[in-house]
């Protein structure tokens, strides 16, 4: 159990080639231990977006190594990152990206659908019920709010039992008391169930529920805080836009 | 609104491409009857003109309602497919009537040059089907090609049918309140408007009406195309009455066509996007159930003709079937075209989703699979629903000819037709697949 769930070494993806190659990425090294709740924050275009399609194996890394529960899954073809993505990892998008002709309970059960595996009916009710809705299993998403719509797609994301859950902007798109609501959710997965959590957002309040937030900055990693409050947060990303600035003039 | 207009044209060529190509052939397959009419107009001599108002009007008539009807459903596809731009334009302060302007602008521009290049068509391929007319002795070699204004006309016909088409469409996509809630992903409830409903118990009534009056009236009468005259378009019309209520038999038919889309992920992910998004793959659905009767029930009729036709009747036959298959043959290509074009156009705005799919963790194989297995339930239940549609025109004109209810011959035939509309159903599911670049890579 000592090993990180999740760990990307020396990680870097440029995009282009020759001298208008963008660096998105730049030799990033973290490692996320099992049952922890981490927060990637930075500035626009820091690589907080692309660290987590690499680490989902969505897109491959120029360079470095991406490790999945103990698997190094750098080199794979798309067949496995494929399986990858839909057995060890678990997704929750900003835009919710619930199918709109699948009710709520087969939206969570997907994953294992499409892993040609049949989901227990008695698993789906239960996270359902622990994202508060029970009574909505038979709905289709566009008779749910936003908030709901995520809550499902928390519910779909834990329905594997991942090595880790990839949130990216989780609460984007839905106003501040849903998405304490949504947050609320996600810290109580790491509490109760120990799931690992990666979570990119450029929120302070978000970041504050996290156990450890790191920052990044033109895709490197310009520091850490643990048990971040949502002031320090904001009062440190102020600080490396700053920076973010000086380094660009 | 004509600079947003045609920005947002460019910005959303399949879809585009849909509507220019329904209208540019629409138009010329009306327009090449419309200019028999014209013709008929010009010093011909009776007999003369009566062939042609008859093929003029006559074919024409039941074209126009398969055009027509085409282009309708095509522009509302499109314009279905923006409710989301739609409603981030009204978010930003757009009225109503604005964006319906901006819908109707956008239909316009599309739908005039479509059909003016099908007015060019039109004057071509009325005069070949003049030619033909001629060399088959149906009219006299002194009729001389005179189109007038018709392709013009058939134009602006078209192009007022596809304004009424985005109207209709615009009015559904602005309705309720300014929202950026993609509407047009929802799963609808709200299938059959009540227009569509009308139009098929019109279509099927008259059908049912029509093949009585074959069997009890005309099959008695002394000419023996009599029959052919009320009986040799039902197929078609029925097609069209089951065309219009597709989104609910797409719906309604989806579950005993289950076991064909296979097992597994894609079949699951097919099944429920077939029930319960019928309104969008009914667009393809009605153009193949169309094609299969048209096909179905002229060809059949044509072999019952010749295998019971009276002495003496033989210039009648060959100008009567001439007639009849090169109608069906142009309605068979312009229908084979739609499904193709809509195809497309569906695939296309789907491409959002089925990245999302990939994202979720479906392999591209398991993505194309699921487009592919809900192609195959539209193919096949499309086939078995125009086979039975052509029924219509087939079993009173058997009867009338006393063939009986089975006809005769030709028994091969119908599974000939079938077999292609399917394979050409999943040619366009491919074809749509290939250039739709379902993309992927990046997170957003």
């Amino acid at each position: 159990m000592n090993t990180p769930a999740l760990q990307v070494i020396d990680l870097t993806r440029s995009y282009g080639e020759g001298v208008g190659a963008v660096r998105a990425l730049d030799g990033v090294d973290l490692g996320f231990a099992r049952g922890t709740f981490t927060a990637v924050m930075g500035p626009s275009g820091s690589g907080k977006t692309t660290l987590l399609s690499c680490a989902a194996g969505l897109e491959p890394p120029t360079s470095g190594r991406v490790v999945v529960d103990d698997q190094d899954v750098t080199d794979q073809d798309e067949e496995h990152r494929t399986r990858l993505r839909r057995e060890r990892i678990g997704f929750v998008f900003q835009g919710f990206h619930l199918l709109p002709y699948l009710t709520a309970e087969q939206n969570v059960g997907l994953p294992l659908r499409l892993a040609d595996r049949r989901p227990d009916a008695t698993r789906v009710r239960e996270l359902l019920t622990r994202v508060g809705l029970a009574d909505r299993a038979g709905h289709l998403p566009h008779a749910l709010s936003g908030g709901q719509q995520q809550r499902v797609a928390i519910a779909r994301a834990l329905v594997t039992e991942p090595a880790v859950v990839l949130a990216d902007e989780p609460t984007g798109a839905l106003d501040s008391a849903t998405a304490r609501e949504v947050l609320g959710l996600l810290r109580s997965s790491v509490d109760d169930l120990s799931q690992t959590l990666v979570m990119v957002t450029h929120d302070p309040v978000a970041a504050a529920y996290a156990d450890t937030v790191v920052f990044l900055v033109d895709g490197r990693v310009a520091g850490r805080m643990d048990r971040p409050t949502a002031d320090a947060v904001a009062g440190q990303l102020a600080h490396l836009a700053d920076l973010a600035v000086g380094g660009a003039a | 609104m004509t600079g947003l207009a045609w920005r947002s044209l460019r910005h959303r060529a399949t879809a585009s491409a849909a509507t220019f190509v329904t209208v540019l052939l629409g138009t010329a397959l009306m327009g090449s009857f419309a200019t028999l009419a014209a013709t008929a107009r010009g010093p011909v001599s009776a007999a003369d003109r009566d062939t042609l108002t008859t093929m003029g009007t006559v074919v024409g008539a039941w074209g126009a309602l398969i055009v027509l009807s085409a282009v309708v459903s095509t522009v509302g596809i499109t314009v279905t497919q923006r409710e989301v731009e739609i409603g981030l334009l009204r978010t930003i302060g757009a009225t109503p009537r604005q964006t319906g302007r901006l819908v109707r602008a956008e239909t316009l521009l599309v739908a005039a040059l479509a059909s003016a290049g099908g007015a060019a068509l039109a004057w071509l391929g009325g005069g070949v089907l003049l030619a033909l007319l001629r060399n088959t002795g149906a009219v006299r070699e002194s009729v001389s090609y005179s189109p007038g204004l018709a392709p013009v006309g058939t134009a602006v016909a078209v192009v007022l049918v596809s304004l009424v088409g985005s109207g209709l469409a615009s009015r559904r996509a602005t309705r309720g309140p300014a929202s950026i809630t993609p509407h047009e992903v929802r799963a609808t409830t709200a299938l059959l408007p009540w227009w569509r409903i009308a139009a098929a118990v019109l279509l099927l009534g008259y059908s049912a009406t029509m093949a009585v009056v074959t069997i009890t009236v005309t099959a008695h009468d002394d000419d023996p195309y009599s029959a052919m005259a009320t009986c040799g378009q039902l197929g078609i019309v029925v097609a069209l009455g089951l065309a219009c209520l597709s989104p609910w038999l797409l719906r309604l038919l989806s579950g005993p066509v289950r076991p064909l889309l296979g097992s597994g992920a894609a079949a699951y992910l097919a099944t429920y996007n077939s029930r319960r998004r019928a309104r969008m793959l009914s667009g393809v659905l009605a153009p193949v159930i169309v094609l299969t009767a048209a096909g179905i029930s002229v060809f059949m009729i044509v072999g019952t003709d010749d295998r019971t036709r009276p002495a003496g009747f033989e210039d009648d036959a060959r100008t009567i079937n001439l007639l009849n298959n090169v109608v069906v043959g142009m309605m068979v290509v312009f229908a084979a075209v739609v499904v193709v074009n809509t195809f497309a156009a569906v695939v296309a705005h789907r491409r959002a989703e089925l990245h999302q799919l990939w994202l979720l963790g479906a392999t591209p194989h398991q993505v194309e699979a699921s487009v592919l297995a809900e192609a195959r339930g539209v193919a096949a239940i499309g086939v078995v629903l125009g086979a039975l549609a052509s029924l219509a025109a087939v079993v009173p004109f058997g009867v009338a000819r006393h063939e009986g209810v089975v006809p005769d011959g030709q028994l091969w035939l119908p599974p000939l037709v079938m077999a292609a509309a399917v394979a050409l159903t999943l040619f366009a599911a491919r074809s749509a697949l290939r250039r739709a670049h379902v993309p992927r890579g990046a997170l957003r």
